[in-house]
């Protein structure tokens, strides 16, 4: 008796679940007639309360720091782009901070022995002793005092992954000021473009400002494995040094004989250590008589100061490095503070066989803040060097709209004539180097004539920022007609003030709510479910819970019966 | 003008002969990053820099100087091996002073790369634009410099500010009279506002003790049982 009721009450619970599944609207209902209206949400980082528009990716005029100029005796190149390298820290680089005046110095965050060059041994007018110092800078790391990323480093609109660098060596905070977490303009990805003239003297002290140990690999660049004292020169702790470790210095000698476009990283758990941003590119150029080259290109891009070499050849030059980060692996250190524990999570639990991209960056930004700094800018009949770098874990496929560039070097080496291939495509695996030579004449082939034309990595994720596109590693080559005052390209299509909105890149912004027909394909509304069902559902729920009580009771009932 | 080519003078000085430079007392004035329009007293060379300096000048509520205390200052990363989880950090992580004492800081570097002692919350019109006095050192070796706290009892942060030296260990507390409280994550001193978790390994103590536990809960709901059965 008592088990055949307990079996009416489970089929009558089994019986209820079925039909409250079908009767419940859950999470989404399906629509027979009439779908819902579009909802049409007002980006909130674009209005401030008194309907205003917040200001714009860039200024309305043109930055005081680009304009050409000449400091301490070095000609600076004027920088059509609405963030320009500091000028000041153009000429320090180019000069030494050891022989620029204080002024100059103090208008950068530059330590004064950041650069050293002396020692003018072949007496050609430019010095051939040259002493870098790197520190290693963590960006958006997590803080014991509370959930905070700092120093902050923004790659798209409230994108903030973990990201490591070398850093040319600088002085007082790493924030802008006191009251921001913002880190100084020295400290970003990706590390600094080094060059040097072929034959220098020159001395790279990494000094390890950073918790985990590292080293500096001279990928492609001539130097010794080791240096006359014995010392390891190569970088890497399986071979040729013990990694530095954290407030250690250690100096790498070369001599470099080869020009070329080349790269340096960390080689200390390089899977990771370099997918954390510790990589640079490094450049060789030739020995020319009065040849003082700009030793720091701080977050590459535009080359404000050129090499003799260069200048003979092209117009303008531009070094882009391309970067992929895996949010899973740079988001380790915004996770736990004890270096031990990430050094555990990094180097034991994650797997950098199961690895993807998820962002993408061009000279340490991701579209839209790649138009402040990597735009190409271009005359007319101008010829541009591009330097091009993959430190990405996978292929590039750079694409230039409106333009075949001729590929005149590859990882450094220069290209015979006839090996010189002209194409709209360029590959680059991972850590290889491509120089480009960019005509902008307009013969149909080199130049489909002036415009706004952009380039971009087309392995289609490239463009993209955790899925959302516009985005990744997006920029654009622009002709100086279609340029604001401020340095802004003249864009006509959608506002490019949407994609600074940081929910667009959260994924919670429908794409085409600016088009021009907002209400076709904005944000689909949602239903309210059905009040009869509702009420069945509700009642449903209530025999449910009922019958469970009843269950229990019989069940327990049961046990005393057994007592008894 | 004079006053500018006396610092560019200074201070070429001071890069060709940085021993000089750290001899020279005298307030050398210019504007910080270009930025400020405020003057920052700013000594600097190829060992390190000193801003804010201030040897005589009382805050507003002192009448004299208190006492004259000094402190050596080491840091590095040997200061922090006796912190888990810890990189860099000083020696010491509090001061304790007098209100309007005159604080003469020796700050020794004992690591190959950069460190600061950065104090903030100094009055801003003696330590402009913001109320910072500090010392930096571009790798080892040491400087000394002074500064003068004002009147109120209040806790200050020391701390060196490269990129995540302070979330790494380089951080202490000074101490004005009873100070105003502690600040966080002091290394050794006081708790840290987002903890790390630890996986938890449970060891015999632990096991018994937790056995032990529930064997008397069992007795005691039995006991009650027992005595609620006598009642009836």
């Amino acid at each position: 008796m008592r088990n055949k009721k307990i079996l009416i009450i489970v089929s009558g619970i089994v019986l209820l679940v079925s039909i409250g599944f079908y009767m419940l609207p859950w999470f989404s209902g399906k629509v027979w007639i009439d779908p819902p209206e579009t909802l049409v949400t007002i980006p909130e980082a674009l209005e401030t309360p008194d309907g205003a528009k917040k200001p714009k990716i860039c200024g309305e005029k043109a930055h005081i720091w680009s304009g050409k100029s000449e400091i301490d005796g070095v000609e600076i190149r004027e920088s059509l782009r609405c963030e320009p390298d500091n000028p000041w820290g153009v000429a320090s680089f180019v000069k030494g901070t050891n022989n620029v005046s204080m002024m100059t110095l103090m208008k950068t965050r530059l330590a004064s022995d950041a650069v050293i060059k002396k020692n003018d041994r072949d007496g050609d007018g430019d010095p051939d002793y040259i002493h870098i110092t790197l520190e290693v800078s963590e960006l958006n790391g997590s803080s014991p005092d509370g959930e905070k990323y700092l120093p902050t480093y923004d790659i798209a609109p409230g994108v903030r992954p973990g990201i490591w660098a070398f850093t040319p060596k600088t002085r007082g905070m790493a924030a802008i000021n006191l009251f921001s977490y913002e880190a100084i303009r020295d400290l970003r990805p990706p590390s600094p473009a080094i060059r040097v003239e072929q034959g220098d003297t020159v001395i790279i002290t990494l000094e390890n400002t950073h918790y985990l140990p590292h080293t500096i690999h001279l990928h492609g660049v001539d130097h010794p494995y080791i240096t006359r004292d014995g010392e390891g020169n190569d970088g890497v702790p399986i071979t040729d040094e013990h990694p530095v470790l954290p407030g250690d210095s250690k100096s790498y000698a070369l001599k470099p004989r080869q020009t070329g476009t080349m790269f340096y990283h960390c080689h200390v758990q390089t899977d990771k250590h370099l997918m954390m941003g510790l990589q640079g590119m490094f450049i060789v150029e030739e020995n020319r008589p009065n040849n003082w080259v700009q030793t720091l290109n701080v977050g590459a891009g535009f080359v404000r100061h050129p090499s003799v070499a260069i200048s003979e050849s092209y117009d303008h030059e531009y070094d882009l490095h391309y970067q992929g980060i895996d949010k899973e692996l740079n988001s380790i250190i915004q996770t736990v503070n004890d270096p031990r524990l990430i050094a555990q999570k990094m180097n034991r639990e994650y797997d950098m066989t199961e690895s993807t991209m998820d962002y993408f960056l061009l000279n340490g930004r991701s579209f839209p803040y790649t138009l402040k700094e990597s735009i190409i800018v271009v005359k007319p009949d101008d010829t541009v060097k591009l330097r091009i770098a993959n430190g990405q874990d996978e292929v590039v496929s750079l694409h230039t709209h409106g333009h075949k560039a001729t590929i005149t070097h590859y990882d450094g080496v220069e290209a015979p004539d006839g090996a010189r291939i002209t194409r709209d495509v360029y590959s680059l695996s991972s850590a290889q180097r491509l120089d480009l030579s960019l005509s902008a004449t307009d013969d149909g082939l080199h130049s489909y004539g002036p415009g706004v034309w952009l380039f971009h990595n087309h392995a289609e994720k490239g463009i993209s920022t955790d899925g959302r596109n516009p985005g990744g590693d997006i920029s654009m080559i622009v002709y100086q007609s279609f340029l604001q005052e401020n340095g802004f390209p003249k864009l006509q299509g959608v506002d490019i003030n949407r994609f600074l909105d940081p929910r667009f890149y959260q994924g919670t912004l429908p794409i085409w709510e600016q088009s021009k027909a907002p209400q076709l394909l904005g944000q689909a509304g949602s239903v309210t479910p059905e009040l009869l069902k509702v009420i069945i559902a509700g009642l449903i729920l209530g025999l449910l819970i009922g019958l469970i009580l009843w269950l229990f009771m019989l069940l327990s009932g049961s046990g005393k019966e057994a007592n008894s | 003008m004079s006053r500018f080519v006396k610092f560019s003078i200074l201070l070429s000085l001071g890069i060709v002969f940085p021993s000089l430079a750290q001899e020279l007392d005298s307030a050398i004035v210019v504007p910080y990053e270009g930025e400020s329009k405020v003057k920052v007293r700013h000594q600097m060379d190829m060992q390190g820099m000193i801003m804010n300096e201030n040897k005589e000048t009382l805050p507003d509520g002192c009448r004299e100087i208190s006492e004259d205390v000094s402190f050596t200052v080491h840091a590095g990363r040997k200061y922090a091996e006796k912190f888990n989880g810890k990189m860099f950090a000083y020696d010491q992580q509090e001061w304790a002073v007098k209100p309007c004492s005159r604080i003469t800081i020796k700050f020794v570097n004992d690591d190959h790369i950069r460190h600061q002692f950065m104090i903030h919350g100094l009055p801003e019109y003696l330590y402009p634009p913001t109320g910072m006095f500090h010392i930096e050192l571009t790798g080892p070796g040491s400087k000394t410099a002074t500064f003068i706290v004002s009147d109120e009892p209040k806790t200050f942060l020391v701390h060196c500010e490269l990129a995540q030296h302070m979330e790494y260990g380089m951080k202490a507390q000074m101490k004005v009279g009873e100070g105003d409280g502690d600040l966080p994550s002091v290394p050794g001193l006081t708790k840290v506002e987002r903890p790390d978790q630890y996986s938890v390994e449970w060891d015999i103590a632990s096991i018994v003790g937790l056995l032990i536990a529930t064997l008397v809960g069992i007795f005691m709901i039995v006991s009650i049982g027992v005595v609620c059965k006598k009642r009836e």
